[in-house]
């Protein structure tokens, strides 16, 4: 059995590098497969987990002009609570606004100093008893003079659900062809390494070597492919993580960044194996059609 | 002086050899072998001859199962080839050693790594591949050429390390397929001197050849094919009939 495994890997080893142009050329679509599946999983998630936020924290909010009084407040604030759709009422002062944007934004906390005056407007965070009574409660803020706008939460949940459900149908799509791509360029290349070793394959069954030594180095060299692809493709994530990261945060604003290690994880296995699945399938159906005698 | 050979296969033992009423039909409807009965006992040397087309090659296949007789029964030490297990056909051919006019060697391996080849790829564990590899080269002679590759090496040279690799399995059956058809006349003598060697270690030898000095001047068993049928099997024979 070691000898096997020793023998296989070597041979694999050998075959990839004898006809190495073909298998990095293999080794590079895997690469590009990888990074698109990956790129596709990470929009997907991040699509999911903002949605899920926005969800789960049905409320609305409604930004007040800079010229609200406090009479204004306080009338709006027991109006609100007198509305049987509502729970809770929480009133966030501009001054509040900005301590809680110097908390949730350290990096950039300095720079607020310097502001000539405070840009954020007071809001009302009002709680939902039901998510389905937005409108009323929309529409009534709506209709008040000291409210500026107010944030259309059912709109966005709509709008993010047709994007994901496009993303989904798309990027699977776009996925299969890919995939199918690199399946087809992996059992042409192990092909074109069993054709390499068609002499020694020969002296091989002549000298009584099983089916198993004759096929498995083949299969092997197809899982080197997709190892390596998987690799590069990994290293390449891991480059541009940190750009990537700030670039969908500022895009999706309440992604959920504690989900990101995981997610980070997560890809990692799945890059792969799907990079070493597709190598290993595409060169034992390669091999096992060329073979079979 | 020459007699008929019997080709009763119990009379002594389980023949290494058996083939019962063998016909070889291919696809093309073209018949390599028809109703081909010979059997060969343990130890025995024999004779392969025929003009080129009479089925030399095609015997030497089915032998090997590397392909399967259209009708009749193909037995290679009492065992049906047609009912063979494909996973049990390397196991059978690890008992049989052959050798090719053209050698079949790998260029970029030495002498030594083209005979390791042979175990490696059956999975033999390598502390044993060293010294059965000293072994085999020692037996033919290239103990001293271990470490060159084929193409510094003469013809006989190429073809003992082909001998070395079809032996390092310690196979019961040596097939020979025209081994001497690329080489001089002295050279072919010293691989039939090695074949014979072989023989007398206890192998059964198979010989398919043209080279009728050879066969004239060693009187082994000569089994003739001629357009696909065993036209004469004699002991003690020449390339030629000679009634």
């Amino acid at each position: 059995m070691i000898a096997f495994v020793a023998f296989s890997l070597k041979r694999a080893w050998q075959g990839f590098w004898r006809n190495s142009l073909m298998s990095l050329a293999a080794t590079a679509s895997m690469v590009l497969m990888l990074t698109l599946l990956s790129g596709m999983v990470i929009l997907f998630l991040g699509l999911n987990a903002t949605l899920d936020y926005v969800k789960g924290e049905v409320q609305v909010v409604a930004y007040l002009n800079d010229s609200a009084t406090a009479q204004d407040v306080a009338q709006l604030t027991s109006q609100l609570q007198a509305m049987p759709q509502v729970s809770t009422v929480k009133y966030v002062s501009k001054d509040q606004a900005l301590k809680n944007f110097q908390v949730s934004e350290p990096g950039v906390a300095d720079l607020v100093d310097s502001l000539p005056s405070n840009p954020l407007p007071a809001s009302f965070e009002i709680s939902l008893r039901d998510p389905s009574d937005y409108i009323d409660v929309a529409t009534f803020l709506r209709d008040q003079p000291a409210v500026d706008s107010v944030q259309d939460i059912a709109k966005t949940v709509s709008q993010m659900t047709a994007v994901i459900n496009v993303v989904s149908t798309v990027g699977i799509v776009v996925l299969l062809i890919v995939g199918l791509t690199v399946l087809f360029i992996i059992v042409n290349t192990i092909r074109l390494a069993v054709v390499a070793r068609a002499e020694e394959i020969e002296i091989m069954r002549l000298v009584g070597a099983s089916d198993a030594f004759i096929r498995w180095p083949f299969v092997f060299e197809g899982a080197f492919v997709g190892l390596l692809g998987a690799m590069i493709t990994i290293g390449l994530l891991m480059l541009v993580q940190a750009p990537v990261a700030s670039l969908l945060s500022s895009f999706f604003n309440v992604l959920p960044v504690q989900a990101t290690a995981m997610v980070g994880q997560n890809v990692a296995l799945m890059v792969l194996g799907t990079g070493v699945g597709i190598g290993v399938v595409g060169s034992y159906v390669s091999v096992r059609s060329y073979l079979k005698r | 002086m020459a007699k008929s050979h019997p080709t009763d296969p119990t009379a002594d033992g389980t023949p290494v050899i058996a083939l019962r009423g063998v016909t070889k039909t291919y696809a093309n409807g073209k018949s390599a072998l028809r109703d081909v009965n010979l059997s060969v006992p343990e130890g025995d040397f024999v004779f392969l001859v025929g003009p080129s087309g009479a089925g030399k090659s095609t015997l030497i296949r089915l032998l090997i199962r590397e392909e399967l007789a259209t009708r009749g029964k193909v037995m290679l030490e009492g065992r049906d080839l047609a009912r063979l297990k494909r996973r049990d056909v390397p196991k059978i051919r690890r008992r049989i050693g052959i050798v090719f006019q053209d050698f079949k060697l790998l260029p970029n391996k030495s002498v030594r790594d083209n005979v390791a080849f042979a175990l490696e790829v059956t999975g033999t564990p390598r502390a044993s591949i060293k010294p059965a590899v000293e072994r085999v080269l020692r037996v033919v002679g290239l103990a001293g050429q271990a470490d060159q590759r084929p193409s510094e090496l003469s013809g006989g040279e190429q073809q003992r390390t082909a001998i070395a690799r079809a032996l390092v399995h310690d196979p019961h059956l040596f097939i020979a397929d025209e081994p001497t058809g690329n080489l001089d006349p002295l050279i072919s003598w010293e691989i039939i001197q090695l074949l014979l060697r072989i023989n007398e270690m206890g192998v059964t030898v198979l010989m398919a050849t043209h080279n009728a000095d050879v066969v004239t001047a060693l009187r082994k068993r000569v089994v003739g094919l001629e357009d696909g049928r065993v036209v004469r099997d004699e002991t003690g024979a020449a390339y030629h009939r000679e009634d």
